[in-house]
């Protein structure tokens, strides 16, 4: 238990790190130096540092969003099993949880959008709105796919131990198509390319940031932090299921564990230096694609496992 | 049921009452409401000792010399028993503040009238064990619903929607008595004792003609027209009424029936869970597209009873498939959702009640910043949409939790009960997630932002009742979010009583279940706190300033250019166009100079649209061919009478 909570801890504590990795991929890839790796902590530390100004047009909902949204992030990680070990909390139908508590955090970000009246706000709201939706159904579906191989309904179940590697060892081929589907609910859960652009310049093409405009200070790095968390959650994920491995040797457990978070970044950091951002109205069938290879995969396994 | 008697007497007393002094408004309306909510606290607390203490009460007294009305009161009846009262009992109590208009002071003491008739008649419904009982009652609260319903009457809208309605829930009591009559035909008693004897044909086409009688009271799709017409219509404290516990007396038939006929047959269960799913999405798709707000709230609940419906979808597999924990766990979070829809869609109703009568509008892109000014009303608004979507740490979210768990326990079976599984998981998923763009979206388009016009502006929320009974909701909301065991335990004893053929359904494991749901709620709630706290020492010593909202370098933005509830569904509405299609009307704008251009758009219910051509006129047809039966000679229609009769003697 007490473990389980140091490993929470640190996954707060080092996810804004894993995040700046991405933005040295890109630097890499844009042929710059890029910002030093723990810049993300300095942006942090400065937002904490400074004082608010709050649109005339919001109520208390507008805090609300910022707080609520970063609790739920943080509440998710906590149902993790991080590097295999058990989770900080875990029970039948934790994921069931978990997925409804990004939701929860998703209702007051676009309630604290929809709080400032302002149109560009309101334009993302509709569109994180509307995406989730389909990746929640893919979400399910992988559900789907992990209950039918393991009769199981907890992270724990498939990501600590050797779970995962049996997983492999039973149904390669349907795992890989997993992985790929998660990895898209990763990018577009997270706002990343070519879902959302983090770093466009134009309000009228973003998700995620132009939800946030209003937000400043000690609320924006609330926000900061929920992202960063919500990121390294699904990496974690991702990890677990690419290098399952399980050596016996004491701390290479971890090591494969950060090795795999890196991979994901990297990932992330070279898709959003090589390709553009998709139109607006490409993303959902872009998004329901993990749902088929999802759907795919689970019909793959009716074979394997009666 | 002695209680029961007397508690239902109590609130007629009331009806009565208020009929009678009419003309003294006020005390009118304060004897109606007290008079009725005691009665509701009297039934309710009655039901719920009942409820704990799982024994069948009964009582039958002889009608006319010819029938027996028979009640019963098991654990079924009293859950239902239960809901009705206790959201009953707050609707009375909000009708105090919100029937003040004292201009028609007679035209509300009928309604009074009416609401304690309609109380009386669903009570009478969930308790009748035989068919003349259940079809009286039956009849008594479609009528007086129906009085509710055109309440307004003077508005021309209002008497088609009432119309529409008289029309809907008299098929679907004609679909009723065609299936009691399938029952009669075997059985030969109006009792429903010896229904599980009915031979297996039989039995498919009896719950077939329920499904569709039931289906079209509860709402289900594509029966479900009336719904988005009669709930606006009526008084918001009647809507919440109807939306919150009316239409359950459908899913009540339907439990019943399925009880009674004891055939676990697969097909029932894909029968449900297709209704479920195609209500479920159907239902909150339509809702998205609605700017009527009390429209838009009906919607919603063809999608909530589409949640419920594959709940019970769920539990009919798992009994058909010998899986008793799948069929515990389906029926137990269907019911479940019963209750708490009743209370989240109570609340919501009474809230856009709240809304309306302080605006006077009912069209969403009318308001805006509503919140600030309407404190109360806002924070329970909010509370409500929270949980309709399901989200924890609210009631909805544990509802749906245990569908999700039962759902999930069909995953392990094989071909199409695995498959419907998978529908069955898919679609509360989706759901879900329209629930949430489509809560999103009302809160944040009437109740944030910028008044949109002036009927928004400066508007207050007055009446101490109708706050009153929203803040109990809404408290209800969380608690049973947060601690739904001891409410699980009630609804364990109500699926008991369904005749499942298992003795005793034991605790522990929903228990354990709900146990989990509020680890995972007290999780939420500390995490919160704690985050807010961390927020406020970090605000302690900072500059807090006040500005405009950023308008991305615009200077002089207009509350007209927020983004209005039509064009945050737009997106969503446009990949469910062959469902929803979606009409525009606007004149282009053209030249350099363009002069002032109109947009309209609307969403169309493919059911509503395709009865005209589907339904209405082939009936129309028929009947038009068969008007020289109708002639208006006296003499003749005596004639027709003793024809019928001659003929019946000959061949029954």
């Amino acid at each position: 238990m007490f473990e389980s909570i140091v490993l929470w801890l640190g996954a707060i504590l080092t996810a804004p790190f894993f995040s700046a990795v991405i933005l040295k991929v890109k630097a890499f890839f844009g042929g710059k130096k890029g910002p030093p790796l723990l810049i993300n902590y300095y942006t942090l530390i400065k937002l904490v540092k400074k004082g608010s100004v709050y649109s005339t047009s919001t109520t208390a909902v507008f805090k609300m969003g910022p707080v609520i949204s970063c609790a739920t992030a943080l509440a998710a990680l906590l149902f993790l099993p991080i590097a295999g070990h058990i989770p900080v909390i875990s029970f039948n139908g934790d994921v069931i949880l978990v997925l409804y508590l990004l939701g929860l955090g998703r209702f007051f970000t676009i309630a604290a959008a929809m709080d400032t009246a302002s149109p560009f706000e309101g334009m993302g709201a509709a569109r994180e709105a509307f995406f989730p939706i389909i990746c929640e159904a893919a979400m399910f579906m992988i559900l789907i796919y992990f209950y039918r191989m393991t009769g199981e309904l907890s992270f724990a179940a498939y990501f600590s131990g050797t779970g995962t590697l049996a997983l492999w060892q039973i149904a390669g081929p349907s795992l890989l198509f997993i992985v790929i589907a998660f990895f898209i609910i990763l990018v577009t859960e997270t706002s990343r390319v070519p879902v959302d652009d983090p770093a466009t310049h134009l309000e009228l093409t973003m998700i995620h940031e132009v939800m946030v405009l209003d937000h400043s200070g000690p609320d924006f790095a609330l926000i900061e932090l929920g992202a960063f968390c919500k990121l390294f959650f699904y990496a974690a994920i991702l990890s677990g299921l690419i290098l399952p491995f399980e050596t016996g040797i004491p701390g290479t457990g971890m090591l494969l564990f950060i090795a795999g978070l890196l991979i994901v970044y990297l990932v992330v950091g070279i898709i959003e230096s090589t390709i553009a951002r998709y139109r607006m109205d490409k993303v959902p069938q872009f998004v329901l694609t993990s749902f088929a290879l999802a759907f795919f995969a689970t019909i793959i396994t009716l074979e394997l496992i009666q | 049921m002695s209680h029961f008697f007397a508690a239902i007497s109590l609130i007629l007393a009331g009806g009565v009452v208020s009929l009678v002094f009419a003309r003294q408004h006020v005390f009118s309306r304060a004897a109606a409401a007290i008079l009725i909510s005691a009665g509701c606290t009297w039934g309710l607390v009655d039901a719920v000792i009942k409820l704990t203490g799982a024994v069948t009460h009964s009582a039958a007294f002889q009608y006319l010399n010819l029938f027996f009305l028979a009640f019963e009161m098991d654990g079924l009846s009293a859950f239902f028993l239960a809901v009705i009262f206790l959201v009953c009992l707050l609707a009375a109590v909000y009708s105090f503040h919100y029937m003040d208009d004292s201009g028609s002071s007679v035209k509300n003491a009928v309604t009074g009238f009416f609401f304690s008739l309609l109380v009386v008649s669903m009570a009478m419904v969930v308790t009748a064990a035989n068919m003349i009982t259940f079809m009286l009652s039956w009849e008594i609260m479609s009528l007086s619903s129906f009085f509710l319903v055109i309440h307004n009457y003077q508005q021309v809208e209002n008497r088609k929607a009432g119309y529409l309605y008289f029309v809907f829930s008299h098929v679907g009591a004609m679909f009723l008595f065609a299936g009691f009559g399938v029952l009669y035909k075997y059985t030969g008693s109006f009792g429903f004792a010896d229904v599980h004897t009915l031979p297996e044909a039989a039995k498919t086409l009896a719950f077939v003609l329920f499904f569709i009688g039931f289906g079209s009271k509860a709402g289900v799709f594509p029966f479900h027209v009336w719904l988005p017409h009669a709930h606006p219509a009526a008084p918001s404290h009647i809507s919440a009424v109807m939306s919150g516990v009316m239409i359950k007396t459908g899913i009540y038939g339907i439990l019943r029936i399925y009880s009674l006929l004891e055939m676990p047959s697969p097909g029932f269960g894909y029968l449900v869970v297709a209704a479920g799913v195609v209500s479920g999405i159907l239902g909150v798709v339509y809702a998205l597209g609605q700017t009527d707000i009390k429209r838009l709230l009906a919607y919603s609940s063809v999608e909530n009873i589409g949640i419920i419906l594959i709940g019970m979808g769920i539990g009919m597999i798992g009994v058909s498939s010998r899986n008793p924990l799948m069929a515990v766990l389906g029926f137990s979070g269907a019911i479940f959702h019963v209750l708490n829809h009743a209370m989240f869609k109570s609340l919501l109703f009474m809230g856009a009640g709240m809304v309306v009568h302080q605006t006077g509008t009912r069209s969403m892109d009318a308001l805006g910043g509503l919140l600030k000014s309407m404190k109360i009303t806002g924070f329970s608004f909010i509370i409500g949409s929270l949980a309709i979507c399901g989200l924890p740490p609210f009631n909805g979210f544990a509802g749906e939790f245990f569908i999700y768990m039962g759902g999930f326990k069909g995953i392990s079976l094989d071909k199409i009960p695995f498959a419907v599984s998978i529908a069955a998981i898919i679609s509360l998923a989706v759901i879900g997630g329209l629930a949430l763009a489509c809560f999103t979206r009302v809160v944040g388009i009437v109740f944030q932002g910028e008044p949109r016009t002036d009927a928004a502006r400066n508007q207050t929320e007055t009446g101490a009742t109708m706050l009153g009974a929203m803040g109990v909701l809404a408290g209800a909301c969380v608690i049973i979010g947060i601690f739904p065991g001891w409410f699980f335990s009630l609804i364990l004893s109500a699926v008991s009583a369904l005749n499942l053929g298992y003795e005793r359904i034991p605790a522990a494991p929903f228990a354990q279940i709900a146990g989990h749901i509020t680890l995972g709620a007290l999780v939420v709630i500390v995490l919160v706190l704690g985050v807010a706290a961390l927020r406020s020492w970090c605000y302690r010593t900072k500059p807090v300033s006040q500005s405009g909202t950023w308008g991305c370098g615009f200077t002089r933005p207009t509350t007209k250019m927020q983004y209005t509830g039509s064009s945050y569904a737009f997106d969503i509405i446009q990949f469910f166009r062959p469902a929803a299609p979606l009409e525009e009307n606007h004149v282009p704008i053209a030249g350099r100079f363009p002069a002032g251009t109109r947009y309209e758009s609307r969403v169309h219910d493919i059911a509503e649209r395709y009865m005209e051509p589907g339904v209405v006129r082939p009936v129309q047809f028929i009947f038009d061919r068969l008007r020289w039966i109708q002639h208006g000679d006296i003499h003749l229609y005596i004639g027709y009478i003793l024809l019928a009769i001659v003929l019946l003697l000959f061949f029954v």
